[in-house]
Order: C-alpha cells, then structure tokens, then sequence
C-alpha cells in the first residue's frame, strides 16, 4: 500500500508539470500563427520576467497580494465554501483603509500606523465575510451567489467612498487625496524594489500553516471539511467551525487588500474590480488547498503574469493572449483525473508486481493446507 | 455431465487504490445448478460477481458463455446477455407498487404511454409461473423483507436471466423467510436456471447447493462437491482455521443503570413512529443486544442515543442526565462512545491520516493540547500504541484511513470508541462487511470491556450470530416497538428469534417484566 501513496504524490506532481508543459506547448504553436517573431516572443515570455532585476522585484511584488488571497482561499477550500467575498474585500479594504489613514493623517508614528491600517483592513474582512457566512450558516442560502453578489455591491461601494468622501479634486484622473507618508510600506532590497508587505505576507503563511497543521482550531476545521457527516458523530461543533474558518479568510484577503494600497500606491485609485480574489481563487487550486505551497503557487502565477506584461510591451502579442495560457495551466492543474489513468495504469501494474512476487509463496501456502480438499 | 453455462477465466481485479480483490479466479457454472461462493467478507465475492454483472471492468481475464468468449461492458449488456442480479441491499423505488418496479426497465407502453394493466398482468404472469404469491398492485413499501426480496427475483427473471446471481440473499431474512426462499430457489433451479448463491452461512450452503467455489484473499482455492464436504471443510478452507462461533465469557456484573430510556417515542418526518414507547435500561458491565430485521427502528434508536437526532418524547438518560436536546458532544461528554453503523459516511475521514481519526472525538481535551496547540509528540505516541494494541495493518499514523481495508477502517474506528474512557459504548453494526479475524477482535473486546471495565453496551446488528453470542440480556424490535426480551441470548435458537422478528409471535408486557 506504500507503493500507492508514493505513486500518488509522484504524479501529483508529474501532473503540475506536465500541466505548465502542456500551456507552454499550445502558446508555443499558437505564437507561430500569429506572430511575426515567434521566437523572440517566445524567449521574452519565458525569460523575460528575470531579465531584469526590477523584473525580478516586480514578480515577487505581485506574488504578494495572490498570497494573501490564496490563503484566504485555502480557509474556504478547508471547510468546502465557496465563499468567493475575498475578491469584493480586497478592493473593499483597500478602499477603507486609505480613507482611515488621510482621516487619521499624520497622527500616529510608522510602524504603529501600518499596524492599526492592517488591522482596520483585517477587520473590514472579517465583517464583509460574516455576511455570506452567516446567511449560509443561519438560512441555508447559496454561498456562491451571495458573495458574488456581495462583491458587485463592494465593488461600487468603494466606487463610491472614492468619488464622495476623498477623492482629490486637484487630480485630472480619479484618486483619493494622498497616503500620508507615515502610512506607506518602504520599498525594501534596494534596486529590487520590493514591497516591505513581503514581510507580512511571510508571516502570515507561516502563521496559517501553523494554525492548520499545529493548532486544534485548524485540525477541528480540516475534519469538518474533510467529512462533515463524520465529524458531527465525533461531537464536533460544525457551524462554529466552519463561520470562523471563513472569517479568517476573510481577514486574510482584507490584509491583502491593506498591505497592496499602503505599499505600491500613493493613492487609491481603484475604479474597477481588482481580480486578485480570482487570482487568489487560481493560486489556492494550483497549490492543491495547501497553505504551504501557496507562496510557491503565487510565484508561479505572477511569473506568468510578468512574462505576459514583457510581451505585451515587447512583441505584437495582445495580453489577451496569455490570459488564455494562464487558463490552460489552471484548468489542467485544476483537473485532478488528468493523468488519472497514467496513475492508476502505474498504481495496477504496482499492485500486479508485488502480487506476482508474494503469489507463489501466498498460493503454496494456502494450497498446502487443503492438500485434502477434493478437487473437481 | 452438465452443460457448463459460464466460465470466468483467470479474473484479475485491482481496484484504483491498488488493493488487488481478485487473484486470477477462474470458477464455471453448469446449467441447473446453484452453485455456492463462499469465502469471508473481503475475499473478493462481491468483486467477482460485479465484475460478472458489468459494474467492473477487470484488468485481466475472460468471460465465456455456452462455451464463446463474451465481454461484459456495463449492466445493460449483463442483463441483454440474461444475467441478473438481486443486490444485497434492494434497489426498489418504495413508492410505486410491485408491478412498476417489476417491469422497470422494459415498462410497456401504450399511445406513448405508460400502460399499467400490461404491466400488471406481466408480473402476474412471472408470479404464477414461478409461483410467487404476490400481488403486483400492491406498493412496495407496505410489503415485508422476505416479499421485497421476491419482487427483487421478478424483476430479474421478468428481464429474462438463465444466470441469476444472489448476494448474500439471507443476511436480511428471518429463518422462516430463508425456507420460503429456499423453495423458490430450488423450484427455479428446476425450470433450468443457474443460480449463484453468495453466502458465508455454510449450513445454508450446505442445505441448497451442489457445488462450492472458495474464494480468499482474492484467490480461488477450487470448486468443490458439497456431497463429500461437510461444514468444517467448507469453513478451513474458507478461512484458513477452524473458526470459532462461540465466545467465551462468564456471567455479567450488573451493576447500576447508565442508560435510562423511558416512553421514547420517536415520529419521523413523514408522521411515521418509527419508536413507539421504548422503555429499557441498560446496566453497568452487561451487553444488551437488539435484534430485529433492518429497518424496524433499531438506526432510529442508534440516532436518538447518539445525538445525531432528536426524538419526540420521553425521556433518555445517559449516567443521571437527560439528553433532550443535547448535541453529539454533550452526549459524548457525559460518557458515550459510538460506533456508526456506516463507517465511511460517520465513522472516519477517509483522507485523513489515521492519527487525525483517532484523535476526532477527544482533540479538544485538555490531556491533548497546550495552549491553542495540539501535543504532537503525546498523540503520536498514543497513536502509535493504539495501532499496536488494535492490530492495525497499515504502513505508519500517517497513512490516510481510505487506503486501508474495510477491517482495518473498522478497527481505527472501533480504537478511538474504545480508549475514549466512555462507560457507555453504543455498537450499531460493528462488525458489518469485515473481515473474520477483524470481526472476531471486535467482539471479543466488547465483552472484554463489559467484564473488566464495567461497561454498558448496546450492541445493535442484522448478524444474529453476533447479537446471540455477544449479548447478555437481548431485546427484539419490531415496527419501532420492543417485542421480545430474553434474559439471557445464548439461549435463544435462531428460530424462535426469527418468530419474534416475524411478528408471528409477540411477547406481553407481563412476559418481559423485569427483562427490560
């Protein structure tokens, strides 16, 4: 039986591969028929994102918000909702926390405001996620719909705090009044350009693995959403579980939200969805719901994104392009059959083997007890 | 020599987790005959005979009928080829009457229509043929076990079937039922049809068939004729030992009452009491079986008991507290254990390890964490010594519990139920489809608990093996009602039990005074 879980995990990971294998594969024969340079493209897709060290910089900044979205996702993944309100929060929360730092102005010292922004953002995610969890957990409505909903009102909302309660009129384009200074994230190692939110992202993976693998709270909600029958006949408190499970993600994405708007902007400026709670959505699937491997997936996904900006500047490739790479990785990561049969193909032929191994001694075993068995 | 009907040829089936159920199998199966399968729970029977029926697809062997190659893509083809099959577990739609479900399938039509009265005197037909009292117009769910199981058998010869296979047809029949079946089947084997008889109850086999193919641990140990084998034979080759069906144990100490249930009445939602006015107790170191035919109340109790439902009225006390209204938890708190009766829907979380199993009932006690952490290094070594104890067959705690045989699922389940300190063990089918071996622990440490530790136990099961060997005190259920108590279960024949279960015969309140 060890022999199936190796192979399991093998293919698992085989699967990923092949899967990235796969994309790159198709838009490298679609880059053939549309473009004039295929193989300059083709290089700049692949090579681009770390042809420069800003390039380099650039990935990891945009690994950041996917990070925390990601892990947001891993919290509804856990207890099997589909609580979607993590893409409506992380606008959302960008939106009120820019308001409460121009309302607080120069007030408090830097890193006590960062901390009470972060906070506020975390907080605005947990009251937007209440909402949807709460009507499931109360009235049994539709999780799905009531957060996609939730996520048009969000979005407008914002839209709105935007234009009535700070937008800066002496700005030709839509914006809020600017960040006070003691409210942005520097930018840290130097030429690299990163986010100082890289920090916080860090912690709060390894917080998130801890509360999932090491804490009773993360076991009590991985039981839940591994069997929610099994785990109501061991006593354990679903409906708790599963709200406060959401909330959390829910004060992940806000997080998110926060620590994008205080470290890559100097004001809101926001006017449509941000799509990072989707992208969030990708990062969590592609990391098999594993918090761990979140960060990895998040890499991932903004090399891909990165390389699609290289080339959109670059070539004569539209960036539409490649968000229907990106949809081919996702939709065959995403496929957990893919490459099923190559699993269990592997699996059967394992079993077979040792069957053929232990057969003579099992069959002379067994037949030599019933020597005195009449035969037909 | 009769004329061989079917032959399976070298069938080798490995399932997706990479448990291999059969082994290069090849048995054959005569014209007129009702051959015997036997083997124990996991010996790759029901395999077989799916493999048989199309519900499998095998990764090598071949299938021959009247002596061509055949292959077998799903049921349709299985049945086109005039093969049935009457499941274990019926596969009847209860609200619609006897003839409907009969010609399910091949209904006739009239005008685009469904035509009724065809379809009654269709199955009016099938009955007078093969002489099958029944009438089509009634409803499937006002008929009794033993009659379903009847409607089952039209339903495959009405398609047809010269080969009809039956999974363990008398796991759900009182004794009585099981002679009637036994008449029917004889008088169809007569009228030149080949019946699988699946059954690991050897004096049945014994009673009906001509010949018997053993299977075990995947392989075919060979057919035999019954007429040179008695029981015995049947059951070492079966399992490798001589079983042994009795358990030793000496005369309970009953102590004081942990469970009280007073007047339970349970109604469901379609206004049916499925518990009409229960009232027992159960006492401290005894086991109080409960035999009855499946589905006379005997889950709704395991549910109300458990706390995985409520109940309508009375009251039920676990050690003094009244469980109205409590949850699973509370109920577990105040030192209740509870094996369900189907344990990968209740009983486990199949990708989890078998470590997060066992700790499911009990992670949130103080013993087990610190702070808002769980001790890993403690429950590791807990664990570990659990899988010890219980003879867990599996490769470390890591392991998740799906890739483990039905036995082994059973005893992780069964491990975290017993070491969780609860004087009230609540058993609803704790040995059902597992192994011999597995069974055979299981059992033993009930009664060991109930000796050494004091323990209640109420030990609900359709083996009525199980219940006689393993209980103290029995009680039998019937349409949600308590219809026979017997102080002591070892001496109860199986056939007086079956009477009880019938309602042909029912205890008054006089009679089982004192027994409850």
């Amino acid at each position: 039986m060890n022999k199936t879980r190796k192979i399991e995990m093998t293919v698992e990971l085989v699967r990923i591969l092949v899967a990235v294998a796969i994309a790159y594969v198709i838009a490298l024969v679609t880059l053939f028929l549309i473009s004039d340079d295929p193989i300059y493209i083709i290089q700049q897709f692949v090579l681009g994102p770390f042809s420069s060290v800003r390039r380099v910089g650039s990935i990891i900044n945009l690994a950041i918000p996917f990070t925390f979205t990601g892990l947001c996702f891993c919290f509804m993944y856990a207890v099997n909702k589909f609580n979607l309100s993590g893409e409506g929060i992380f606008m959302f929360s960008g939106c009120i926390v820019t308001l409460v730092a121009i309302n607080l102005g120069e007030g408090l010292p830097f890193p006590l405001m960062i901390l009470v922004l972060l906070i506020v953002g975390a907080v605005v995610g947990v009251v937007v996620t209440a909402i949807p969890a709460f009507l499931d957990a109360k009235f049994n409505s539709n999780i799905v719909v009531v957060s996609l909903m939730l996520n048009s009102i969000l979005v407008f909302l914002s839209i709105w705090v935007l234009k009535y309660q700070m937008r800066d009129p002496s700005i030709g384009s839509m914006g809020s009044y600017p960040l006070p200074d003691n409210a942005v994230l520097p930018n840290i190692f130097g030429k690299f350009r990163i986010q100082a939110g890289l920090f916080i992202a860090i912690i709060a993976v390894i917080a998130v693995a801890i509360l999932f693998y090491k804490m009773v709270f993360g076991y009590k909600m991985r039981v839940v959403g591994s069997n929610p029958l099994f785990a109501k006949a061991c006593g354990i408190n679903m409906v708790g579980t599963i709200v406060i499970a959401q909330l959390i993600g829910g004060a992940l994405a806000g997080m998110g939200g926060a620590c994008e708007i205080l470290g890559n902007y100097d004001r809101y400026k926001w006017v449509a969805s941000t799509q990072h709670g989707f992208d969030g959505l990708m990062v969590a699937v592609l990391a098999r719901r594993n918090p761990i491997l979140v960060p990895v997936a998040a890499l991932l996904l903004a090399y891909i994104r990165i390389g699609a900006d290289v080339v959109n500047s670059r070539g004569d490739i539209p960036i539409e392009f490649i968000t229907v790479i990106q949809g081919i990785v996702i939709l065959l990561v995403a496929a957990e059959e893919f490459m099923g049969r190559f699993k269990k193909n592997m699996i059967y032929k394992a079993a077979a083997e040792g069957l053929d191994k232990d057969k003579k001694e099992e069959v002379k075993e067994l037949m030599s007890e019933d020597g005195e068995g009449k035969e037909q | 020599m009769a004329q061989e009907v079917l032959r399976m040829e070298g069938i080798t089936k490995i399932y997706d987790n990479g448990f291999v159920a059969n082994k290069n199998v090849t048995f054959w199966l005569n014209e007129g005959e009702i051959l015997a399968l036997v083997g124990e729970n996991g010996a790759g029977k029901t395999t077989l005979m799916k493999v048989l029926f199309g519900l499998e697809a095998p990764q090598s062997g071949q299938v021959t009928m009247n002596g061509a190659p055949v292959k077998i893509l799903n049921t349709l083809d299985a049945i086109g080829k005039g093969i049935g099959m009457v499941h274990q577990h019926f596969m009847l739609v209860p609200s619609l009457t006897v003839a409907e479900n009969v010609v399910l399938g091949i209904e006739p039509m009239k005008n685009g229509l469904f035509d009724f009265d065809t379809a009654v005197s269709m199955t009016q037909e099938v009955a007078d043929k093969y002489n099958f009292n029944i009438d089509p117009k009634m409803k499937v769910a006002d008929l009794s076990v033993g009659q379903m199981q009847k409607v089952e058998i039209m339903k495959v010869l009405i398609k047809g079937a010269k080969i009809i296979i039956m999974d363990e047809p008398t796991a759900v029949l009182t004794p009585q039922e099981t002679d009637e079946l036994f008449e029917q089947l004889i008088l169809l084997r007569d009228s030149g049809h080949s019946i699988i008889f699946i059954s690991h109850k050897l004096e049945e086999v014994k009673r009906i068939c001509s010949r018997v193919t053993v299977l075990r641990h995947g392989y075919c140990l060979g057919s035999y004729d019954l007429a040179d084998m008695n029981e015995s034979d049947i059951s070492r080759l079966m399992v490798g030992r001589d079983v042994v069906l009795k358990i030793e144990k000496e005369a309970p100490n009953i102590g004081k009452p942990v469970v009280h249930i007073k007047n339970l009445v349970k109604i469901n939602e379609a206004g049916k009491h499925v518990l009409d006015d229960i009232s027992f107790d159960i006492h401290e170191g005894e086991v109080v079986g409960i035999a009855g035919v499946e589905g006379n109340g005997q889950s709704d109790l395991s549910d109300v008991l458990s706390g995985m439902s409520g109940f309508s009225s009375g009251t039920v006390e676990v050690n003094g507290n009244d469980i109205k209204g409590k949850t699973v938890h509370d109920i577990r708190g105040m030192g209740m254990a509870y094996i369900p009766e189907d344990r990968m829907e209740y009983g486990c979380a199949g990708d989890m390890s078998i470590r997060d199993n066992i700790m499911a009932d009990r992670f949130f006690k103080k013993e087990y964490k610190s702070g808002p952490f769980m001790k890993k290094k403690y429950i590791d070594d807990l664990v570990d010594q659990y899988i010890k104890d219980f003879e867990i067959a599996c490769d470390d705690k890591s392991q998740p519990v799906r890739m483990l045989s039905g036995g082994n699922i059973q005893k992780v389940v069964v491990a975290r139920e017993f070491t969780s300190g609860s004087n009230f063990i609540l058993a609803n089918q704790p040995t059902r489809g597992i192994d011999v071996g597995a069974a055979e622990m299981i059992r033993k440490t009930i009664v060991k608990k109930s000796r050494e530790e004091g323990t209640a136990t109420l030990l609900i099961s359709a083996d009525l093996n199980e219940v006689l060997e393993c209980s103290d005190r029995l009680l039998v259920f019937r349409k949600g009602k308590v219809v026979a108590a017997f102080p002591k279960a070892n001496e109860v024949s199986e056939a007086e039990l079956g009477e009880y279960m019938l309602g042909l015969k029912t205890m008054t309140a006089e009679e089982m005074e004192g027994l409850l």
